[in-house]
């Protein structure tokens, strides 16, 4: 099946920029994650390569195709709306088999795939039924099973999953996923979400005002985050940040901030010392652990902190605490959990820091 | 306590209902009575007749106005719907230049008294030698402002993503119109179709101005010619045409009535 690509792709709507030289291509039977906040154009994205929303500028192929003018219907790529968009008056055989028989497809073969897609959703009680008599899950299989007959070059999911409750989004998503997988169709799945963009996407694309700011492998993009947007994006509970300087005192870099001192690894670091940079933190790397009075307060590459809340999952504790003027989150998930108003020393691992510039960048 | 006051209120409710319902069926008794029974108030005629409606049929072509009010009525109730659906989803749905200036003009055409247009549309009318002639009774009335803001009120209210899917699904804007939106408008264009065929059945003054030859007048018409003109001669005869002209606006409403009961929750989307 046909690859897509995005060649510098623009989208303005009067003098506004929506998305700003889109550049991408997508691989075969590849399930690509565009994540991003409100505003960040993804959506935007998703409705060009329907073909619901014109191109400024740049090119959208499939496969061979230059599709960039063509409508809808001529694309072969099927949609799962975020509303699920059900023909209200038709029954789940009419909205499945619609768009097939538009297209004039023999009656055998729109018999052969309804019934396919309904016996792989799970769908074949519910086919003489209207949408209105169908639970949120239900509507959702029934819009995934109209994009499925359609058998299409791509699928295009635009947030199929926020109308759902928790329970059901967590298994919807694992559904969506599985069927991709099996179905082995090129998929691009827009989301706000990023556990779903972590635990679906072949590769993520984040976006933020407009451009894309990291692709990658989920866990990529978790672990070497190209700037300070998708480091703070990517991840529960999201990174910790603290503004600081750089020092080199001759026994290698040293970030030091209000109250905090950490000792950096050489091989990260560029030269050029007493610069202003931002260490960046996950929750799950700091190493907490409750102060005993009287000892390792001034460690070198320790901070002092108290706690302000602990959320208590179960299995792993948020601390949340405070360190000189940085609130900062702990992700604890051994004995003791501290209590609030307890002192705290915090350790950062050299090797787990993150250094950003005063631009926001990364600084390998 | 409880009872009483519903007893009250159903009383109540059902004085006023016979105090409009009585008129009607008066008028109704009265066209099957004989000439010396009219003056009375009774609702069962003693000696009931058909004569009245006889002797109407045989003074003046009412048959002919009858289909030919049927026929204006439904072209223009037709053309309404369709023409009027169409104008409506291109301005409640399709982005084009001049959009907001078709708004405004819509809408400003309402603030017209129909009086107003009434000169200059019989200036046209003649001028395109259209006097006596079924044109001239259909084609001013085939778009309406009305309906097209009402539907267009409706059609916004239909969410984008329908639209999007039923793209992605292959239909063309007409398609779109007429198989995703008719269906789930149905009350809004049933109050369109009952308003304009009403409007357009019971018009009398146009009619009155563009046609003269007795075969091509409207039901209305031809009864406002023939009471008014005295041609009925008595009372009887008077109010038997009268209901020639009522009873099929009664029946078309009966028919078409479920459809505002239904309510406009069959529209939604989400379950």
């Amino acid at each position: 099946m046909p690859p897509v690509s995005f060649q510098h792709v623009s989208k303005r709507f009067g003098g506004a920029t929506v998305v700003d030289d889109f550049d991408l291509e997508i691989a075969d039977g590849e399930l690509l994650v565009l994540v991003g906040g409100s505003g960040s154009g993804k959506s935007t994205i998703l409705r060009m390569l329907a073909g619901l929303e014109s191109v400024t500028a740049g090119t959208i192929r499939i496969g061979e195709r230059d599709v960039t003018a063509l409508p809808p219907r001529q694309r072969d790529v099927a949609m799962v709306f975020q509303d699920y968009a059900l023909y209200p008056h038709m029954t789940v055989r009419e909205n499945l088999s619609l768009g097939l028989r538009l297209r004039r497809m023999p009656r055998q073969e729109i018999d052969r795939r309804v019934g396919w897609a309904a016996a792989t959703l799970a769908l074949e009680p519910l086919l003489g039924r209207k949408p209105k008599q169908l639970s949120g899950g239900q509507q959702q299989r029934v819009a995934m099973g109209r994009a499925m007959v359609r058998e299409p070059a791509v699928f295009l999911f635009d947030e199929p999953l926020s109308n759902l409750d928790a329970a059901l989004r967590a298994q919807m998503r694992i559904e969506i996923g599985s069927l991709q997988r099996r179905l082995k169709t090129t998929a691009v799945y827009v989301t706000h979400d990023q556990v779903e963009a972590m635990t679906l996407g072949d590769r993520i694309v984040v976006l933020a005002n407009t451009r894309i700011q990291q692709v990658g492998r989920p866990i990529e993009i978790y672990r070497a985050p190209v700037n300070r947007f998708v480091a703070g994006f990517i991840g529960t509970p999201p990174m910790n940040f603290l503004e600081g300087r750089l020092h080199d005192d001759g026994g290698g870099p040293v970030f030091v901030a209000d109250g905090a001192r950490v000792k950096l690894l050489r091989a990260r670091i560029a030269a050029g010392s007493s610069q202003p940079v931002t260490l960046g933190v996950r929750p799950e790397d700091l190493r907490l652990d409750i102060a005993t009075p009287g000892a390792g307060e001034d460690s070198a590459d320790a901070l002092a902190g108290r706690v302000v809340l602990v959320e208590r999952l179960g299995g792993t504790s948020h601390v949340h605490f405070d360190a000189g003027q940085h609130r900062l989150i702990a992700s604890v998930t051994h004995d003791p959990v501290p209590n609030v108003g307890d002192a705290v020393t915090v350790q950062v691992p050299a090797e787990r820091a993150h250094l950003f510039g005063a631009d926001g960048r990364a600084l390998a | 306590m409880r009872t009483l006051r519903r007893v009250a209120l159903y009383a109540g409710l059902t004085l006023a209902a016979l105090t409009f319902i009585y008129p009607f069926l008066w008028m109704a008794a009265t066209t099957l009575k004989p000439p010396f029974e009219v003056g009375t108030l009774a609702l069962i005629p003693e000696r009931p007749t058909l004569d009245n409606y006889r002797t109407m049929w045989a003074r003046a072509p009412f048959g002919r106005a009858l289909l030919n009010s049927a026929l204006v009525a439904t072209t223009i109730t037709a053309a309404v719907l369709v023409l009027g659906s169409m104008t409506a989803y291109a301005m409640a749905r399709l982005r084009f230049r001049g959009r907001p200036v078709l708004q405004a003009v819509t809408l400003g055409v309402l603030l017209v008294p129909g009086q107003l247009t009434l000169i200059p549309l019989y200036t046209l009318i003649v001028q395109l030698g259209w006097i006596d002639t079924y044109a001239a009774l259909v084609v001013p009335y085939l778009l309406n402002a009305t309906a097209i803001l009402m539907l267009r009120q409706f059609f916004v209210q239909i969410p984008q993503s329908l639209i999007d899917s039923a793209r992605m699904d292959g239909m063309g804007e007409l398609r779109i119109l007429f198989t995703i939106f008719w269906p789930l408008a149905k009350p809004a264009l049933a109050i369109v179709a009952i308003f304009t065929f009403m409007g357009s059945w019971n018009e009398v003054l146009w009619p009155l101005l563009v046609v003269r030859d007795q075969r091509l007048m409207t039901l209305p018409q031809l009864l406002t010619v023939f009471a008014l003109g005295g041609g009925a001669g008595s009372m009887g005869v008077s109010l038997a045409s009268a209901m020639v002209l009522v009873v099929p606006v009664v029946v078309a409403y009966v028919f078409l009535q479920r459809y505002f009961i239904e309510s406009m929750a069959g529209a939604g989307i989400k379950g």
